[in-house]
């Protein structure tokens, strides 16, 4: 209401158009000078000449002072709306200090909408919207063979160079397979992710080397001089960032010359360090061995159906000659980004949602925070309008107060952001690779647009309202504001409408909790309590080969284990079920007609196991035994089966003595192995995977190399720690190259549901918080609504109304909004029930219990927080309600 | 007729001006008559260089303007000296007068040999 702030914008008395200004202060100085000059005795006319010439050349006088009075005036006015500005700040710092409940409350409730939001969708851009790292990244697809009976697996070799050769829908494809191995030569032996790639790997994922140079043509083939490309944190961090790559080695299996570096963040596929030519490996011609994944690029203009149409032209071609060594029935090409994140999109949509909604919660209870507030102070409104001030002033004012709110909500939004991103990091799958997201820029920005819109928005509600009012009548009117039925009708709305929220966040995350509670109850096949698993992996150089060292090497350890204290069983496996990897392949039961299309007739699961691989693991032998040291491996080879094995292959029959036969799996002659026992079912994928059949060798009858990388699994009663420290010990006793990785097998198994767990946990995490956000709400509007009505409650009380009356006319009010609230939140949660359909297990989405319990609890919620407020009423003191007028 | 008056060096015009306006607030016509008058007409000064110099010295804050009805009745934009310009000139014309004592003194001390 100074005076300075309007200048800028009113003309006043005394400020003139800078044109104007310039002209009338140079023609007062002509018209005084010539006035001088006719009193000295000039003639008017030549008096006007003379003062003009002295004068000088006016036009340009009048420009530079023009210019110079614009940029001042210019200057001057800037300052002026900046001070205002600090004005604003300050007095809004003043009444924000002076009701921190009210500031807490809006910041806290901006913070975890924006957090929530933020957080999931900073995951959800990551995931599912930005392309991936790659030169042209909407081109690059997988492709994978179809099998009989809905199976698939990757391409064998030879139907890849065929495929690649004929189809014309790529410009560039590739084989690449990944796997750990041991380096050594660096200061302790180190285990690395190592990838086979065909010639055109790094051409198909469009990377340019950092530094030196990729693999030439020559280099991928057959006997070639090996040579590797290595990652830029592998070169930086265990080759000491050689400037040039001459004469630089490592030794993986031989020894390999460094020749490349990729740049800094190439890990394709999954975390990988060392990259070399696969052909050198003399790549075998079976077309029933599904080694290495496809990886292409397609042709500009091409899209994945029309490449899957063109290479299930090529197989359907090949099929008629290869047969019966050819087991493919089609391909399925989709892009890497739907292979690598598809399975996320239901799950991280869903989140989003549910962080949208406690989002909009959060809006609710600001606005109607904001809203009680700006009755609050319709007083301090009244008044100032009264003194002047214009509504423009006022809603300056209420802008720079809800700015402020927002601002602060929006930052501590973003730091709780990064909080729950670390949060999601530890429960959701490592696939996500959570740990390298942040909060990004967009997200930022978003949040912040967010913020300030609805602050804005209810904030400056109260000052449209107001500004209408007659003055005059608002003042006789006092402290009492103008509170009415429209007014609360809007509350109710507020209300209803975070009740209805609520009720879908709640009822959705019953109906996840219900269903993994069913996933919990579904028997795995193993015990995993008290049993620790190892991952032990013998290098290459030293075990590579057909040596026998490898299954010495196994039998020493389980010997030397075997007799610890403490330890009740030892047992190793090529790969733990529940972990990822089921290695499956076709084998040949004896007995049974042939499939048409090759020497096999049974498709299964298959580990390599050792030692007391059932008793460490808990899988019950339900017939026959398991492998005993004395077995004769070399002329007389054994196989166990599971129950879904036996069932399926040999129904109402005794499995025991059955003999199959291994289809093409390793190359050469294979012998018969006879089945000597049963075993009972383990989920290889996840508590909600079907059971697959699963066959399993004894480790000392496959080649060495099927057990070169392996787990081995140890029951006992002496704690992680000491597992740790045994295995480490004994290991290093036999050879002290050979590295060690400690897990828990009951960490593995609930790493295979935390694609369930996570999504569960945090929509349970949201909807805790917008019943909550709900609950305050209803207690903050029920509160309010009793002080607005204190005269009138005392008037009641005055004549005679009991408090039970009171109390009851206060909650149904309440519930007045309340129920609409419920109502709707039960059909919302209904219609997007459906969507929820594909992260249920044994619970339908229509499940009637979820839908009560969400409904009932935030039923009893509602009805607590507006008791409260109800109970207080009826402590109005009559006679001091009737005189706050 | 040849003008025999003195050219003003570059900067000190606004010396004179504010001097001009220590003696109280003033319009342009004034302080350019104050100033022809003061010097005897000595200094060479068009008067509508008085005018730009004015709406400096007022950007930079030392001194303030505002229009006045004068003695004739007229409008005048009168300037008045404020608390920034007064520090302002005392500081510029003591640099002014150690300049011009400098001058002097090159100018009249005579060497007592050559200063070779």
């Amino acid at each position: 209401m100074s005076k300075h702030r309007d200048d800028a914008n009113l003309p006043m008395s005394g400020v003139k158009p800078v044109a104007d200004d310039v002209r009338r202060e140079l023609e007062f100085h002509l018209h005084e000078r010539a006035r001088e000059l006719e009193a000295s005795g000039m003639g008017a006319e030549q008096a006007m000449t003379e003062a003009r010439a002295q004068f000088g050349d006016r036009k340009s006088v009048e420009e530079a002072c023009e210019v110079i009075e614009t940029r001042r005036r210019g200057t001057k006015r800037r300052a002026e709306r900046f001070s205002a500005l600090r004005q604003d700040v300050m007095v809004g710092l003043r009444v924000l200090r002076k009701s921190p409940g009210f500031t807490v409350a809006a910041i806290t409730m901006l913070a975890l909408g924006i957090g929530a939001n933020s957080a999931v969708f900073s995951i959800v851009n990551r995931v599912l919207l930005q392309p991936l790292p790659y030169e042209h990244s909407n081109r690059l697809v997988t492709v994978v063979e179809r099998h009989e009976k809905g199976g698939w697996g990757n391409l064998p070799w030879a139907n890849f160079l065929d495929i690649k050769s004929q189809s014309r829908s790529f410009d560039a494809i590739a084989m690449y397979g990944s796997g750990d191995a041991t380096v050594l030569g660096t200061s302790s032996p180190l285990r690395v992710r190592t990838g086979n790639v065909s010639s055109d790997f790094f051409k198909v994922l469009g990377t340019r080397p950092y530094k030196g140079r990729f693999p030439s043509e020559d280099e991928h083939k057959p006997g070639a001089v090996p040579v590797a490309v290595v990652s830029y944190a592998f070169w930086r961090d265990h080759l000491g960032s050689p400037a040039s790559l001459d004469g630089v080695r490592i030794k993986v299996d031989e020894n390999f010359n460094v020749i490349g570096v990729t740049p800094p963040g190439f890990e394709f596929p999954d975390g990988n360090q060392i990259w070399t030519p696969l052909e050198v490996s003399k790549p075998g011609m079976s077309r029933t061995s599904h080694n290495w994944e496809t990886l292409a690029l397609l042709k500009d203009g091409i899209n994945p159906l029309t490449a899957q149409k063109d290479i299930d032209g090529v197989l359907a071609r090949l099929a008629p000659q290869y047969a019966p060594d050819f087991d493919a029935v089609g391909s399925t090409v989709q892009t890497l980004q739907e292979t690598l994140n598809g399975s996320f999109r239901t799950p991280l949509y869903l989140l989003l949602g549910a962080s949208g909604l406690v989002l909009l919660a959060a809006c609710v209870n600001l606005a109607s925070a904001m809203l009680a507030r700006g009755t609050a102070r319709s007083g301090e409104f009244t008044v100032r309008f009264a003194l002047g001030a214009t509504r423009g002033r006022v809603v300056q004012q209420l802008v720079t107060e809800s700015a402020m709110l927002a601002v602060a909500g929006c930052v501590a939004g973003l730091l709780l952001a990064a909080v729950i991103l670390r949060l999601i990091g530890v429960l959701a799958p490592e696939s996500l690779h959570i740990e390298t997201i942040h909060v990004d820029y967009g997200v930022q920005i978003f949040a912040l647009v967010v913020a300030v819109v609805t602050t804005l928005v209810f904030g400056l509600f109260p000052a449209f309202r107001l500004s209408a009012v007659n003055v005059s009548l608002a003042l006789r009117e006092g402290s009492r504001g103008t509170s009415g039925t429209k007014r609360m009708r809007v509350w109710n709305m507020l209300v209803a409408t975070e009740v209805a929220l609520a009720v879908v966040l709640l009822s959705s995350s019953a109906l996840l909790v219900k269903s993994f509670g069913k996933v919990m109850q579904q028997k795995l096949g193993i015990d995993a309590e008290s049993v620790m698993t190892a991952r032990i992996d013998l290098p290459e150089v030293n075990y590579g080969g057909q040596s026998p060292t490898v299954a010495a090497f196994h039998e020493r350890l389980f010997e030397r284990l075997r007799t610890q204290p403490g330890i009740s069983s030892v047992g190793m496996v090529n790969r733990l079920p529940l972990s990822g990897a089921n290695p499956s392949g076709s084998l040949l039961v004896e007995g049974k007609p042939l499939d048409p299309r090759g020497a096999f007739n049974a498709y299964a699961v298959y580990r390599v196991v050792g030692g007391d691989y059932f008793a460490a693991l808990g899988i019950p032998l339900l017939k026959g035994r398991t492998f005993h040291t004395g077995d004769r491996v070399e002329d007389a080879p054994t196989v166990i089966v599971d129950e879904t094995f036996a069932r399926s292959e040999w129904p109402k029959q005794d499995p025991l003595g059955k003999r199959v036969k291994v289809a093409g799996m390793d190359g050469g002659e294979e012998p018969w192995y006879t089945v000597i026992g049963v075993v009972g079912d383990v989920r290889p994928t996840s508590a909600t995977g079907r059971f697959i059949a699963t066959y399993y060798f004894d480790h000392r009858t496959r080649p060495p190399y099927r057990s070169r990388s392996v787990s081995y699994a140890i029951r006992s009663k002496i704690g992680a720690a000491a597992v740790a420290a045994l295995l480490r010990r004994e290991v290093t006793a036999i050879d002290a190259q050979v590295p060690v990785e400690i897990q828990s097998l009951s960490d593995i198994v609930s790493r295979s549901s935390s694609a369930r767990r996570f999504p569960m946990l945090l929509i349970g995490a949201f909807a805790l918080v917008a019943l909550v956000m709900a609950i305050v709400g209803i207690y903050a509007v029920v509160s309010y609504a009793v002080t607005q009505r204190t005269r009138e409650i005392g008037v009641r009380l005055a004549l005679g109304a009991t408090p039970v009356a009171v109390r009851s006319m206060v909650l149904g009010s309440a519930m007045r909004a309340v129920i609409p609230g419920l109502i709707v939140g039960a059909i919302l949660s209904m219609a997007s029930a459906s969507l929820l359909r594909n992260m249920l297990y044994g619970v339908s989405p229509f499940d009637p219990t979820a839908l009560v319990a969400g409904v009932a609890l935030l039923a009893v919620a509602a009805f607590g927080s507006s008791l409260l407020p109800a109970i207080r009423a009826t402590r109005v003191d009559p006679l001091l309600a009737m005189r706050t007028e | 007729m040849t003008d025999t008056r003195l050219r003003l060096l570059k900067g000190t015009f606004d010396v004179l001006i504010l001097k001009t306006l220590t003696w109280g607030p003033a319009h342009g016509y004034a302080i350019s008559r104050w100033i022809a008058n003061t010097s005897r007409n000595d200094l060479k000064i068009e008067e509508g260089a008085l005018y730009p110099a004015l709406r400096r010295l007022e950007e930079r804050g030392w001194i303030e303007s505002a229009w006045q009805t004068t003695d004739t009745g007229r409008e005048a934009r009168v300037y008045t000296l404020t608390e920034t310009g007064r520090r302002g000139t005392q500081t510029e014309i003591v640099a002014w007068e150690r300049y011009v004592s400098a001058f002097a003194r090159v100018l009249e001390t005579r060497p007592d040999g050559a200063i070779a």
